[in-house]
């Protein structure tokens, strides 16, 4: 199996001008597939359709996360309100500002293990698919790379349980 | 060119090895203070080059103590780095900070007060750069939780850093290799600094009163949010906790004692860091040795070698012989050039390079001046001794002139510029400058009364 037959063709995605606001939105309304909305990330395409980085819900709570915070111990201290207080600012920022700009991706052609490979060494869960034109033509999502695995682990012919 | 054919200036052989030598020096200091290239990176290769050329033998560079890496200097800040990081996550640190804002009762004028006290006392006996990442981090939370603006503390608490780390022989970079160079014992900076740094930091907080205790204001409300901090909950490890603190009280009792036993400061900061990473109970001390400030330290290898080759070739004896035809022997004017020109030339560029030129140039003027004498006796001449604490107060309050005056400086900078509040040049030397010149006049009253008055 390759990354095109297991990859979600690419139907939404943002921009870098896109405000956290709208893309926070854009990521809880988008479709995964014919019955679930929401998507924890989504690739961001500039004027001319080229991947320029990725924005994940991770991003999202990076964006209300004071920098200062990673330094310290600090989590003791905080107060009721604070994060509330913070995506009220960090609302107007620009995906441009949080999002992910070494974005790992994989080829049309990729086998199912160099999807697999970049997964584990690179500890994400998405992996955008890039066609032949170099622009992203859909996303790998750990669950898929799952479902892949659990239908060989339960192929009869692989000697697995029906 | 043969060294028959080159100039001969008072003892100095001014022949190709010279001029190459100095070439290097300068155009590797030219590329430190431009920052085109990093910092370590120009040292490494220029120690490397001093080398390769022949100017300094390996031997030299790696053994010799006049000529090579001030190993004194390196193993103090690493046993002092692997201290801190073996204390960390213990959560002392951020107990401290909790704690002074309690105590301050959330009020935004005893907050600084407090916190500038804190920062330099804890610089006093940790490196400068190690306190305010420490202290920064819940300056920046209490500020949020009082919503107040960050700038004036974060310059306040670098600005007191440099000021506490002035006050012993481990505060700060310029006073370790002031104390390994000149063979001056941790007591010696407590009885001849401290005294004038804890002056200078009283005038500096109530410099601060007039300066920022009407402006700071803070709704009821909001200080309640400090006040309901329970800075218990630092507390992650209370067993190493326990443990480091026993450690550090004796490493601190060894450097108090450190001359009487004849022990180097490095030996006992050695023996302080062993000694924790063997009752921690850390089972890998990669990690903690890893998070050691390699490329500081290999900056000081680097700078040592590069500056051994200029002083083999007697350049640095050259400058100490034009130093001495500018001040013709006079003392006391040397030791106030010597604090202003630091003070002054800190503020710009980095202190470290420029003490570790400084050092040997002031043993080659003591051996003009006094050429029967070597040794300690020569060191510690008691017409030399205001010259060192010059310099190194001159070399370490210097550093709060500018916003890249010292690494503690551009820690803060770079901190509120992450938090969206940019600290431009101007604004930091708005305060840095002024405050600076503050102390320095203090220390030179300090160093006229006491050194040239009263003779003490």
């Amino acid at each position: 199996m390759k990354a095109k037959d297991l990859m979600i063709p690419l139907q939404e995605y943002l921009t870098p001008e896109t405000t956290l606001k709208e893309a926070a939105n854009i990521l809880r309304t988008a479709r995964r597939d014919e019955d679930k909305t929401g998507v924890k990330g989504l690739p961001v395409l500039d004027m001319n359709g080229k991947m320029v980085g990725f924005l994940s819900i991770g991003d999202i709570l990076k964006a209300v996360f004071p920098s200062y915070m990673s330094l310290m111990n600090l989590g003791d201290f905080t107060w009721d309100g604070m994060v509330e207080d913070m995506a009220k600012k960090a609302g107007n920022k620009k995906v441009s500002e949080m999002m992910t700009t070494h974005v790992i991706t994989v080829n049309e052609d990729a086998h199912l293990m160099e999807c697999v490979d970049h997964m584990i060494k690179n500890d994400v869960k998405r992996l955008p698919v890039i066609g032949k034109d170099g622009k992203v033509s859909g996303i790998i999502y750990e669950r898929d790379v799952f479902f892949a695995i659990t239908k060989a682990m339960l192929d009869e012919n692989n000697g697995g349980v029906k | 060119m043969t060294n028959e054919a080159a100039a001969v200036t008072e003892g100095v052989v001014m022949g190709t090895q010279f001029w190459i030598a100095t070439a290097l020096f300068i155009l590797a200091y030219a590329l430190i203070i431009s920052e085109k290239i990093h910092k370590t990176i120009v040292a490494i290769f220029g120690a490397a080059l001093m080398i390769v050329i022949g100017i300094v033998t390996q031997e030299d560079a790696f053994h010799s103590m006049e000529l090579g890496i001030d190993w004194n200097v390196i193993f103090l800040l690493i046993s002092m780095m692997i201290i801190i990081n073996i204390m960390k996550p213990t959560g002392v640190f951020e107990y401290i900070a909790i704690k002074s804002a309690k105590v301050a009762k959330g009020k935004p004028f005893a907050i600084m007060a407090i916190f500038s006290v804190v920062t330099a006392v804890v610089s006093a006996f940790l490196d400068n750069v190690t306190t305010v990442l420490l202290i920064a981090p819940v300056t920046l939370l209490i500020c949020q939780a009082l919503e107040l603006d960050v700038v004036p503390y974060l310059i306040t608490e670098a600005l007191a850093s440099n000021i506490g780390g002035t006050a012993t022989l481990i505060g700060d970079p310029p006073n370790i290799m002031i104390a390994s160079k000149a063979q001056l014992d941790f007591m010696a900076f407590i009885y001849n600094l401290s005294p004038v740094i804890i002056i200078c930091l009283i005038v500096y907080v109530i410099t601060l009163k007039f300066i920022f205790g009407k402006r700071l204001k803070v709704k009821e409300e909001l200080r309640q949010r400090v006040m309901a901090m329970n800075e218990n909950e630092a507390i992650k490890d209370p067993v190493l906790l326990k443990k480091s603190l026993a450690v550090l009280a004796v490493t601190i009792i060894g450097f108090v004692a450190h001359g009487a036993l004849h022990l180097e400061p490095a030996t006992i900061a050695l023996f302080g860091a062993g000694l924790l990473l063997l009752v921690s109970g850390v089972k890998e001390p990669h990690h903690i040795l890893a998070e050691a400030e390699w490329a500081t330290l290999f900056f000081f290898m680097g700078l040592f070698m590069i500056i051994g080759g200029v002083v083999k070739v007697g350049l640095i004896k050259w400058m100490s012989i034009k130093v001495l035809e500018i001040t013709q022997g006079n003392l006391f004017g040397t030791s106030m050039i010597v604090m202003w020109f630091s003070a002054f030339a800190s503020a710009f560029i980095d202190n470290i390079p420029y003490v570790a030129t400084m050092n040997p140039l002031i043993i080659d003027m003591a051996k003009q001046l006094w050429p029967n004498l070597s040794g300690v006796e020569l060191l510690h001449h008691v017409d030399l001794m205001p010259i060192w604490w010059s310099l190194a107060l001159g070399a370490c309050l210097g550093g709060n002139g500018t916003a890249i005056g010292a690494s503690a400086n551009v820690i803060v900078v770079g901190m509120s510029e992450k938090m969206g509040k940019p600290i431009s040049f101007k604004k930091f030397m708005l305060y840095g400058m002024p405050l600076m010149i503050e102390s320095v006049i203090i220390c030179t009253v300090y160093v006229w009364v006491r050194y040239y008055l009263l003779k003490i």
